[in-house]
């Protein structure tokens, strides 16, 4: 298991923060990072604002339309 | 067992806010919860962990009941604060980061992108400099490179804070 996590995996790792799923070994890489990365503990300061003002989106989203957004969302991810 | 956890100015933790009792003429009070790691209890720093939560503020912590070792923490179920280690805020802070900042210049004599960026980070304190130095001998030596100046850095402190 690596001993630190890059700016990005951080980025990538925001809604399993957020959703608290990261594993024990995971979130404890995530919380070292952001002990020292004040860009990356902004940009969580920014998502949990973001969070707050927006709310979840209802979840009335056609089925068709959820799979392509989860299938869009899963290539950006993989780029 | 007495270990060691970093707060923030106002003595609250850095990721949670929990404010603390802080100890004032003795001990502060005993606080409790249940043991999971990063999840919930009280997370502390056995000495080689320091490097890796350097903050503001730091204190010694007793800790009690039942106790689990992670891989950068130790996480009980019971802890107080006995007393604040003014060493650190008062001139070990600064030493540390110069000693960092100067481990780093070291370790990136044939890395100039990275040498470049060395004293602009150590603005930015202990904690980033220290990673920085040890992300610098990752990139000359490997995962072991940066494990043993992360263990360097720990000896260091521990030899001035504890």
């Amino acid at each position: 298991m690596a001993e630190h996590l890059s700016c990005q995996e951080v980025v990538e790792l925001v809604t399993g923060y957020f959703e608290e799923t990261l594993d024990a070994d995971t979130l404890s890489l995530f919380e070292e990072h952001l002990n020292f990365c004040d860009g990356c503990e902004a940009y969580l300061d920014q998502m949990r604002a973001t969070i707050a003002v927006v709310g979840r989106v209802d979840d009335d989203v056609p089925d068709d339309a959820r799979a392509r957004l989860l299938t869009a969302f899963r290539q950006w991810r993989g780029t | 067992v007495i270990a060691y956890k970093f707060l923030r100015s106002g003595g609250t933790s850095a990721f949670t806010a929990f404010r603390w009792p802080l100890p004032a003429d003795g001990p502060g009070a005993w606080v409790e919860a249940p043991v999971a790691a990063c999840r919930s209890g009280i997370h502390a720093c056995r000495p080689a962990d320091l490097p890796v939560w350097a903050g503001r503020r730091l204190y010694e912590i007793e800790l009690d009941g039942e106790i689990v070792e992670e891989r950068t923490k130790v996480v009980a179920s019971r802890g107080r604060l006995l007393r604040r280690i003014a060493a650190w805020e008062d001139d070990v802070r600064d030493a540390y980061t110069r000693m960092c900042a100067d481990r780093a210049h070291d370790l990136a004599r044939e890395l100039p992108a990275w040498d470049a960026t060395i004293e602009r980070l150590a603005a930015y304190g202990p904690a980033l400099i220290g990673y920085m130095a040890a992300r610098i001998a990752e990139e000359r030596g490997g995962p072991a490179a940066y494990a043993a100046e992360r263990a360097h850095q720990a000896v260091w402190l521990t030899d001035r804070l504890t």
